[in-house]
Parts: C-alpha cells; structure tokens; sequence
C-alpha cells in the first residue's frame, strides 16, 4: 500500500509548492477555508488521529487571532462596541478569522510536509541544488549519535582513572566539563581524520554522484500533472480577478460567479489531494482483501 | 537528479532566480496582492536569501577539512541544544565565525537551526531562526580582529547577540499571528519576551566567557597543525 510519503520526493516537493505557497499570498475566506481543512486533514492523514489532542493549541490560537485583530485593527464600518474609545468593529473579526485560518492552515502544511519530508529526502532534494551543503548537514547528523557514544566511553575512562570526583555538584560540573572539552578536541581531529580519508578516496576530484533509492515512477507523473493542471486552474481564475475580496469597510458577499467556482473547486481538489490518494488507496485494500 | 545538464548555466540560475525574485516577491506583495500579507512575503524572501547565501558557498571552493570541521561544529551546537533552557549553539556559532570567518559562522548558525528542529519541531519559523543565528555568524566574522582581542567584547557581542535573536523572532512572531506589523502588538510581544531574552542574553555571555578561551585554543591548533 502506497501512501503520500512514497512518492519521489521532488514530487511531493512540487505538490507542496503548489498547494501551500499561492494562497497563503492573498486572502479570501474560502480559499483560506480549503486550505486549512486540507492542512489539517494532510496532517492527520499522515500522523494519524492521535495526534488531534496535541494540536488543539493550534486551535486554540486561531480563534484568538480573531480576537487580537479586532482590537488592534479599527477599520470596518459596523461597530460592534467602543473599548478604551477605540471602535471594535464586526469586519476587523472576519478579517482576523479568515488571516488566522490561513496561518494555522499553513503551519499544519508545514508540520505535514516535514512530517513527509524526513532528513534523508531532504538531503536528496537539496543535494540537487548544493551537494556541498547536503554534505555537511548529513555529516553533522552522522556526528551528534557518534558524539553521544564517543562521551559515553569519555566519560567511563574518567572514571576509571578516579578522575569523576566524589559526586558532588562542583565535582560532577568539573568533570562534566573536562569530558566536554576532551570531546571537542576528539571530534576535530575525528573530523581533520574523516577528511583526509575522503581526500584519499577522491573527494572533491571531480563531479560527485549520488546513490539514491527515488525513482520517478508512473504515479510520480500522475501526480504532478494533476497538481499542475488543477494549479493552471486555479491560477488562471486568480489571475482573472475572481478571488478579489474585500473586508473593509463591509465585508464584500460571496457572489457565484463562474470563474470563483471553478478555482475554488480547483484548489479544493488539490488541497485535499493527499487525503483523496490515501482514501483511494484504503478503498483498493480492501477491495483486494474481499476478493481473497 | 539534475535536470539541466549546462553546468555554467545551472550556476548562473542559482545566483540569478533567487536574486530577481527577492525584489520581485516585495514587488508581488505591495502592489499585487492583499497589502497585508507581510507574513508570506517576509517567509518568501527569508528563504530565498538563504537560497542565495547556499548558491553562493557552492560556487566557491572550499577544502574538505574545512566543510568537515563546519560540520563537526554543527553537530557540536546541535547536541548543546539539548541542554535545558541554556542553548550554546549562539556560542558555539560566534567562536566559529571568530576563528574560521563570517561564512563558517553563518553556516554553523543556519544549520544548527535547521538541524536542531528535526528533534524539537520544523515550521514556519525554521527559516527565520536560520536567516537569525546565520546573521549573527556573519556580524561576528566580520568583527572578530576586536573579539579575539578582547575577551569583554566577545561576552559583550553574546549578551547583545541573545537581544538580537530575541528581537528578530518576535518580529516573526507579530508578522506571523498578528497578522501584520503593528508597533503596539511588537512592543508588548518584546515585554512578554522579555525573561526569556534575558535568560538568551545571560546563557550567550556565559558560554562564551567559559568556552572562548578553551575552543578557541582547540580551533587555533587544529588550523595551524592541519592548515585549514
């Protein structure tokens, strides 16, 4: 069973891109409505429904960031009460609503993406752009466990030589610190050691390749021709002026104009996309196990 | 995987997107869309100017020992991080742009950020936190005859340092949730900040009045036994 985060990660990169970065540039309520129904749906669909109790923080804010709008924003012609002799108006809420929808939104297609994103696709998508940087970060990752296991052993020789002192506080810190210190001088000459041998084998010669397990697969090209074709959707009624809307001074109506309803039908699809792929496949498996 | 095979004119789109599309995301943000949406423009520019920094190391050449011990000192940063409350990777960052210049620094400070939050959480914010402790790598390279010299003015350049992430953050956090920049809701974000800028300011001194001195030793005979 194929879920979201098996497709090629350029692919996923590409999906991201398209569904998250357009709209959080403007605001308009239904589009800023998608976006966190398919924010928070793609981040339960990857981490599955335990994690609801950890995010109603997340909730949380967003209904405040309706109230901190209103009492820091005074535009709006309906005036709902005066407060210090500043006006809280009906329109400056919406306003805070819709914009704190579409931040929360967006922070749960980040925490999804990097859920998805783990370190080592990382390194594949940034070694395409600076192999130098996805360099070091993968060796750094490579240290911080070796460090742990290398001040182990530190620490364990230090006692050894009766040199971890009596246990007291000013002891332990002491000793705490030599073992740090005996650390740091280790891991640069682990690190002047590691260079060399890459030297030796030819590092730095020459164009460097890379060894990855991703492959552009059928479903990678499905998926990016349908999130490019649902993306020209969208952003052809965006540029057509159909998403224009007004908070101030009233809170503009929705009208049904064609043009509204095909984008927003558009980036509907494609903010519920990964939802869509992984009921598609629970559907299938089942299928497959009733015919057993 | 790379799609365009032309190495010179893959170079030249590294440095030229980012480049063109930094003005032209402020462009698209004022006089396109909405007038409010400093969030996204402030994220989209944050990212290309890492972008832009990442371009640039990469059409330098630099020695393997030395992206190596960038590399050891990330992960030193990173495994401070883990400290309660007290974070050395400011420290660890200003001792490595002192002694091994403002691009080691900056790049020990970006990605210790970016690291580090594999374990404590990516956002939105990882790009700022970047964009924060790379400049502070930078200023600090570009100061370091006068800190190495003086002790006082490293612990000073800490303490200032803390204050200056501090601050860069709760811009984040007003633009992010405030929905726009307003000076009331920075203001009272700074004072609510407050302790925690105090305890960021005290813990950057402190660590670098402790491991100055030690580290900057170790980094000295590293560079001149291996000639980094």
């Amino acid at each position: 069973m194929r879920e979201f985060d098996g497709y090629n990660p350029i692919s996923i990169f590409i999906y991201f891109a398209a569904a998250a970065i357009l709209p959080m540039f403007f605001l308009h309520p239904l589009t800023a409505a998608l976006m966190l129904s398919g924010g928070v749906g793609f981040f339960f669909s990857v981490g599955g429904w335990k994690s609801v109790k950890s995010n109603l923080f997340f909730m949380f804010l967003a209904l405040a960031g309706a109230f901190i709008n209103p009492l820091f924003n005074h535009n709006g012609a309906t005036v709902l009460f005066v407060l210090n002799d500043n006006p809280v108006t009906l329109e400056a809420f919406w306003y805070g609503l819709a914009s704190s929808a579409l931040i929360i939104g967006g922070i749960f297609w980040f925490r999804a993406f990097s859920k998805i994103m783990t370190s080592d696709k990382l390194l594949y998508l940034l070694g395409t752009f600076s192999p130098k940087i996805a360099l070091i970060i993968s060796m750094a990752l490579r240290y911080i466990p070796l460090f742990a296991v290398q001040a182990e052993k530190t620490s364990d020789a230090q006692k050894a030589l009766g040199l971890a002192g009596d246990g007291s506080v000013p002891e332990r810190l002491k000793s705490g610190i030599r073992v740090f210190s005996v650390m740091v001088t280790w891991t640069l000459e682990n690190g002047i050691v590691t260079a060399d041998s890459m030297e030796a084998r030819g590092y730095g010669s020459g164009k460097r390749t890379f060894f990855s397990v991703y492959r552009f697969h059928r479903r990678d090209y499905l998926l990016v021709g349908t999130t490019a074709a649902l993306f020209a959707v969208f952003a052809f009624c965006l540029a057509s002026g159909a998403f224009e809307f007004s908070f101030y001074p009233y809170t503009d109506a929705l009208n049904a104009d064609w043009r509204l309803l095909a984008g927003t039908a558009a980036y509907g699809l494609l903010a519920f996309l990964p939802v869509i792929i992984k009921g598609g496949e629970a559907v299938k498996w089942r299928y497959l196990r009733s015919e057993i | 995987m790379i799609v365009i095979k032309n190495a010179s004119l893959r170079k030249f789109l590294k440095i030229a997107v980012p480049f063109v599309l930094i003005p032209g995301c402020i462009a698209l943000g004022v006089f396109v869309f909405d007038e409010k949406r400093y969030a996204f423009v402030s994220l989209a520019v944050t990212v290309l100017a890492l972008l832009l920094f990442a371009a640039g190391f990469e059409q330098k050449k630099t020695g393997t020992r030395r992206l190596v011990i960038v590399a050891v000192m990330v992960a030193l940063s990173v495994a401070g991080r883990f400290i309660p409350l007290f974070k050395p990777i400011t420290a660890i960052t200003v001792i490595t742009a002192v002694y091994l210049g403002g691009e080691a620094g900056f790049l020990v400070g970006a990605l210790s950020a970016v690291i580090s939050n594999f374990f404590f959480g990516q956002g939105p914010w990882t790009p700022f936190q970047m964009f924060a402790w790379g400049m502070i790598g930078l200023a600090a390279g570009f100061l370091s005859g006068g800190l190495k010299k003086s002790r006082w003015l490293l612990v000073a350049y800490g303490a200032a340092a803390g204050v200056v992430y501090s601050m860069i953050m709760d811009v984040w956090t007003v633009v992010w949730y405030g929905g726009g920049f307003y000076a009331g809701l920075y203001l009272s974000a700074i004072v609510s900040a407050a302790p925690y800028t105090l305890l960021y300011a005290v813990s950057n001194a402190v660590f670098l009045a402790l491991l100055a001195k030690p580290f900057g030793e170790k980094l000295e005979r590293v560079k001149i036994k291996y000639g980094i």
